[in-house]
């Protein structure tokens, strides 16, 4: 039957020059004022500009904006390119750079980019290369918000979506849930890209992504394999791994709610009784660092901290001293439940952790939830312990929003309900530092006081893994996982 | 057949009520907030407030209810909270992926399943009889998920005869189709094995027969008519079924239909687009069983008079 059916219909390749990558997921927005998930902000940075954008150590680097200084503690001065166009050709200007962010900081657009933009009081344009913004108080972290995709002027309040903006490729077609096509902007300055067109294909199943890398029907996939399909990968001669150091950080969400958590010894003897290079080992395939903490080695406010290391004989003592004994030998001190999402490497880990605890005699509970209902527990503080992770780091500042005591949901990121008062001083005073160095100072004081407090269990750094055919030439992955390189790629 | 028809339209309005009624409900009752994951975790409290107000969330459930309804009547399903469009909009986009993918299955589980259920019951204990039984038990057994990339494996990677996931040409959608078929078939091979069966041991079968009726007709006339109301009836229920997104299949293809689509609104949390996909799988369903009826009536007039 497949044969007769196969004989009639033969495939049609995509076209010659054609790079297909998959994503695992739809984006929910190609729109920069509404783009929230990680697909979305690969795209955006394939369709827009925006003032600045991350560099690879998560300082912000020019963009549009050439240049900008800070005349005092709450104004920001950008000077524009003025090379950047959009796909008709119009110069993209300081009015486009003030309607975007109007738009987004408008409560009836109800954009998910407006709290980032909350202490933005003004927005000026007084000529076509400058803009000025002024904030409601000073405010180290606001670069970061710098980075949103600027749109036409006259279509930034659009309330529908718009996907106009001056990157180096425009969005020519959308077949949602199915691809997305994406030609070069001819007038992109800093040169335009080669690839086209850029299909973007929607390919939600992994094994069904590595099959389509194997035939040849995808040629880039960014999302980590599993390890061993990753070295299955490796073996096609069609095939490159590319394996780098990334940015997103796994670790174990503790819940300090629970009196046995809030006890510093226990969270210690948690963390003891992990083997971090073991599980990096068996659960990963070696495709992650072990971690000490939220910022990887080469963010700019990193600091060099000793990696917590495996003795569960400490961990015994530790959990004896506190007062948890076990009631009889070979019965557990006591029970956790760990939350963890259905991904089959985070169900590997939450395997690993509960023989682990349990070698100390901590008996593990583990449930596994749909990302819906974990998000939703984990907020609303139902959980006690939970594996998580912070993708996309680069501003310091999310130390502020993760572990200042003001920022417990709904207000933040506090999800564990850690209260200090040094790392309440410490990181209020990073927001309102600007030069760099005594920044960085502040930040090394918050990641030793996270290094002792232990509010989460730090596991590691997954690396980036990217295949793509070696038909791919010029494309230097990054380790945030942003695409952008592709706009310099050629195949041949 | 006329007032059957109107009778299961006449029913199809309490079903939908139901069913709309049912996944309001419990879509209601699941943990997570659509405007939390909207707007990100550290939205500002006036924010969400102010979204959960422009979305209508902020407003007793009865009250979401009725005006969900309201609006449905008058054909406005409202906004998709995670694609910011129009849910009819985002739905029909989806739509004919599905419709394309049940009809090739339906097409290929009846060209297979009713020659292969015909040849099985009028040669019963043959060679034929039993291979027939052996692979439609497969075919119900083997579970899409498996199916799916065992035939990836084979027809694309090793033989490179056909894509290996995506919508595009009528190659795209072999593999899909043949999936999904497999079980589909699998059912129908032994539902028309057993009636035929069934059929042939009737007194007007051997009437015909004793009359002079050559085998043939007497099979594929008279008893073929019969045993082939339950196979209809099952039929509609599978369409229905198909209608209603093969979700897996669709996950395992890279096929952008309708299950899909409910799964990535049910994680967004997306109330108004979740909703508007179980109406519109829904009406299919009722839809398919209604011409299923129909067509049954057709074959056996009786099942009509009795309608009456």
């Amino acid at each position: 039957m497949l044969v007769g059916l196969a004989g009639g219909c033969a495939e049609a390749p995509p076209p010659a020059g054609a790079l297909v990558v998959a994503f695992d997921s739809d984006p929910q927005s190609l729109d920069p004022r509404f783009q929230t998930d990680a697909n979305g902000a690969r795209l955006a940075d394939l369709l827009y500009v925006g003032l600045t954008r991350a560099g690879a150590d998560g300082q912000r680097a020019p963009e549009l904006a050439r240049t900008w200084e800070m005349p005092d503690r709450r104004t920001f001065v950008f000077h524009l390119r003025s090379d950047f166009r959009f796909p008709d050709g119009t110069a993209v200007t300081a009015t486009d750079v003030r309607a975007t962010y109007e738009a987004v900081r408008d409560p009836a657009l109800a954009s998910p980019k407006r709290t980032a933009l909350a202490v933005l009081s003004a927005v000026e344009a007084p000529d076509p290369t400058t803009v000025v913004m002024h904030l409601t108080e000073p405010f180290a972290p606001f670069l970061d918000a710098t980075g949103l995709g600027i749109l036409p002027a006259d279509r930034a309040r659009e309330r529908g979506e718009v996907t106009t903006g001056a990157g180096p490729f425009q969005l020519i077609a959308a077949e949602r849930g199915e691809r997305l096509v994406l030609a070069p902007n001819p007038r992109y300055p800093d040169g335009v890209p080669k690839l086209h067109p850029l299909i973007v294909r929607i390919v939600p199943d992994e094994m069904v992504r590595v099959l389509e890398l194997r035939r040849g029907g995808v040629h880039l996939v960014e999302d980590a394999p599993e390890p061993e399909i990753g070295t299955w990968l490796g073996t096609i001669p069609t095939l490159l791994v590319r394996r780098s150091p990334g940015t997103s950080f796994v670790y174990l969400a503790l819940n300090l709610r629970d009196p046995r958590l809030a006890d510093r010894r226990v969270r210690e003897a948690i963390t003891l009784a992990l083997d971090r290079e073991g599980l990096v080992r068996f659960v990963l395939g070696e495709t992650a660092r072990p971690a000490t903490g939220l910022l990887a080695p080469e963010h700019w406010a990193y600091a060099r901290l000793r990696s917590p290391r495996h003795d569960p004989g400490r961990a015994r003592r530790l959990l004896d001293r506190a007062g948890y004994r076990a009631p009889r030998p070979g019965a557990p001190r006591f029970r956790l439940v760990y939350k963890t999402s259905s991904q089959p490497v985070r169900r590997r880990l939450a395997e690993a952790v509960q023989t682990e605890l349990g070698a100390v005699g901590i008996a593990v509970d583990v449930r596994v939830y749909e990302w819906g209902t974990l998000y939703a527990d984990v907020r609303s503080g139902n959980f006690e312990l939970a594996s998580l992770a912070w993708v996309g780091i680069t501003d310091p500042d999310l130390y502020y929003l993760a572990f200042h005591s003001t920022m417990m949901p709904p207000a933040g990121y506090n999800r564990g309900a850690y209260v200090s008062r040094v790392t309440d001083r410490l990181t209020t005073a990073g927001r309102q530092t600007f030069a760099p160095a005594r920044r960085r100072a502040i930040y090394a004081r918050v990641q030793r006081r996270l290094a002792h407090d232990l509010p989460v269990v730090p596991l590691w750094w997954e690396d980036r893994v990217v295949v793509h055919t070696r038909r791919l030439h010029g494309f230097e992955p990054s380790p945030s996982g942003d695409l952008r390189g592709l706009a310099a790629a050629w195949l041949d | 057949m006329r007032a059957l028809a109107v009778r299961r339209l006449v029913l199809l309005l309490p079903t939908m009520l139901g069913v709309v009624t049912l996944v309001f409900a419990f879509l209601h009752l699941l943990p997570g907030d659509p405007v939390e994951i909207m707007l990100g975790e550290w939205a500002a409290p006036a924010d969400v407030a102010g979204l959960r107000r422009e979305l209508g969330l902020d407003r007793p459930l009865a009250v979401q209810y009725v005006r969900f309804l309201a609006h449905a009547i008058r054909g406005d399903l409202g906004h998709s909270i995670a694609f910011r469009a129009p849910v009819g909009r985002v739905i029909a986009a989806r739509y004919p992926a599905t419709l394309e993918l049940a009809a090739a299955s339906l097409v290929l589980a009846l060209i297979f399943a009713v020659p292969l259920g015909v040849l099985a019951a009028v040669r019963r204990g043959s060679a034929v009889d039993r291979a027939a039984r052996v692979a439609s038990l497969a075919g119900v057994c083997l579970p899409s998920f498996w199916l799916g990339p065992l035939l990836m494996l084979g027809f694309s990677i090793r033989l490179g005869w056909l894509p290996v996931s995506g919508r595009g040409g009528v190659a795209h959608l072999v593999l899909p189709a043949v999936t999904l078929a497999l079980g589909m078939a699998g059912i129908l091979v032994r539902l028309t094995r057993a009636s035929l069966l069934a059929a042939l041991g009737e007194d007007y079968v051997r009437t015909a027969r004793a009359k002079g009726a050559p085998r043939w007709r007497a099979v594929g006339i008279h008893a073929l008519r019969n045993a082939l109301v339950p196979v209809v009836a099952v039929l509609g229920l599978q369409a229905g079924a198909l209608l209603a997104g093969a979700v897996i299949t669709e996950t395992v293809f890279a096929w952008p239909g309708l299950g899909r689509l409910l799964v990535q609104a049910i994680q967004a949390r997306d109330y108004p687009l979740v909703q508007g996909c179980v109406l519109a799988i829904g009406l299919s369903y009722v839809a398919v069983n209604t011409a299923a009826d129909v067509l049954a009536g057709v074959i056996d007039p009786r099942l009509t008079e009795d309608a009456r």
